[in-house]
C-alpha cells in the first residue's frame, strides 16, 4: 500500500530521472483511469488509447503537478479531459443490426430479474443530459467522492451536488416509467 | 401515485444519504408512517441506488497497458498551434495593432491623395540617364487593408481560441 508520502517520494524520483517508477503509479491507476475514460467514451479500444494518452501527458506535466490536490485527482482530471477531447473526434461507433440480435438473443437466455433492471437503467441513462450522467457515473464508482468528481469535471462542487441528486431523481421517475411500459406490453 | 414535491423528493434523498440531524430523522420517520406516496417514492430512489453501486464496477484494461504507456513515455505529447493564452494575447495585440491604425486614419495621416513611390534605377550613371521610376501609391487604402486583415485574424483567433472551445465544451457536457 502506497501512502501519499510515499507517492511524492516516488514523483520525487520520477522527476530525477527514475523514469521507470512511473510504471508503479500507472499499475495503481490504471484501472479507475480507464473506467473514467469508459465511462465517457463507452468504447473499450478508445477509453485504453484515451487513458494511456491521459498517463503520458500526466508523465510529461509532472512537475507542473503542485501537490495541493491528491495526485490521483490531478491525474483522473488530466484522464477526464483527455477522453472528453476525445470523444470530440471520434465519431459515434457503428453498431450492426447482427450483432444486437445476437446480445438478445444470447441475454433472453440467461436473463435475471437483476439483470433486467440493469437494463432498464442504462436506458433510463440515456434521458440524462451528459454532464449529469457522468457526474453519478463517476460519484458511484467506488473511491470516489462528490469534492473529486468536482475537482475531476472541473466544476462547482454545489453543481455537482445539484447534478447528482437530480439524476437521482430522474433515474428513478425514468425506470418507474419504464417498468409501467413493460407491465403494459406483458 | 401522487407526485411528491421537489422538497420532499430532496428531503428524501438527504435521509437517505444521512445528511439529516437526528431531530430530522425523527420528524422525517413519522411522516414516512403516514404517507404510502413518500414510502414508495423511497423505494424507487433506494432501488435506484442500488442498481447504481451494482453497475459502477472497476473496468479492467488490457494486460499490456502499463507497457504501452511505459513505452509513450519518450513521445512529446501532441499540442496544439497555440495554446489559450497565446491566442488570446495574439486577439490583444491584433485588436490593439488596428485601434491604433484607426486613431492614425481618422487623424488624417494617410490623407494625402497619392504618395509616390520612387525607385531609382540601378542602372543609373552620369553616361546612361534612365528616368526613376514613380509608382502611385495610396497609403489610406494599404492601412485600410491592414486594418481589414488585422479585424479578420482577430475574428478567426476570437473563434478558435475563445469561442469555438466554449461552445465545443458546452456541447459535450450538455449545458
Amino acid at each position: 500500500m502506497i501512502t501519499t508520502e510515499d507517492e511524492y517520494a516516488l514523483i520525487d524520483r520520477i522527476l530525477a530521472g527514475e523514469k521507470q517508477l512511473y510504471a508503479t503509479l500507472v499499475d495503481k491507476y490504471k484501472s479507475y483511469a480507464y473506467t473514467i475514460a469508459m465511462k465517457i467514451l463507452e468504447n473499450r479500444s478508445d477509453a485504453e488509447e484515451a487513458a494511456q494518452d491521459g498517463f503520458i501527458k500526466a508523465f510529461h506535466y509532472l512537475k507542473n503537478f503542485n501537490r495541493q490536490a491528491k495526485f490521483s485527482t490531478w491525474l483522473y482530471r488530466i484522464v477526464f479531459n483527455t477522453a472528453i477531447s476525445y470523444k470530440r473526434k471520434v465519431k459515434p461507433a457503428f453498431q450492426s443490426i447482427e450483432t444486437s440480435i445476437i446480445e438478445y438473443s444470447e441475454r433472453a437466455d440467461h436473463q435475471t430479474e437483476q439483470d433486467d433492471k440493469q437494463v432498464y437503467l442504462v436506458k433510463a441513462m440515456n434521458s440524462l443530459n451528459e454532464a449529469d450522467r457522468l457526474a453519478i457515473q463517476l460519484f458511484y464508482i467506488k473511491e470516489f467522492n462528490m469534492e473529486e468528481v468536482a475537482e475531476m469535471m472541473g466544476q462547482n462542487l454545489n453543481t455537482i451536488k445539484v447534478r447528482i441528486h437530480r439524476a437521482r431523481q430522474r433515474l428513478a421517475d425514468e425506470l418507474t416509467k419504464i417498468l409501467k411500459q413493460e407491465a403494459l406490453t406483458l | 401515485m401522487k407526485k411528491l414535491s421537489q422538497e420532499k423528493d430532496d428531503q428524501l434523498l438527504h435521509y437517505l444519504d444521512g445528511e439529516l440531524n437526528a431531530k430530522e430523522v425523527e420528524a422525517f420517520e413519522k411522516e414516512l408512517l403516514l404517507s404510502p406516496d413518500l414510502n414508495l417514492r423511497m423505494e424507487e430512489l433506494r432501488s435506484v441506488r442500488a442498481l447504481l453501486i451494482k453497475k459502477a464496477q472497476l473496468e479492467i484494461p488490457s494486460k499490456n497497458f502499463t507497457q504501452k504507456v511505459m513505452s509513450g513515455l519518450d513521445a512529446k505529447p501532441a499540442r496544439s498551434v497555440f495554446s489559450y493564452r497565446q491566442g488570446l494575447l495574439l486577439l490583444i495585440g491584433s485588436v490593439i495593432a488596428s485601434g491604433i491604425a484607426l486613431a492614425l486614419l481618422s487623424a488624417g495621416v494617410f490623407d494625402a491623395p497619392t504618395t509616390p513611390l520612387i525607385v531609382d534605377s540601378p542602372l543609373k550613371n552620369d553616361w546612361l540617364n534612365v528616368p526613376s521610376i514613380s509608382i502611385p501609391f495610396n497609403g489610406k487604402i494599404l492601412v485600410n487593408g491592414i486594418i481589414f486583415f488585422n479585424l479578420g485574424l482577430a475574428f478567426i483567433l476570437l473563434d478558435r481560441t475563445i469561442l469555438r472551445p466554449l461552445f465545443q465544451r458546452r456541447n459535450s457536457m450538455g449545458y
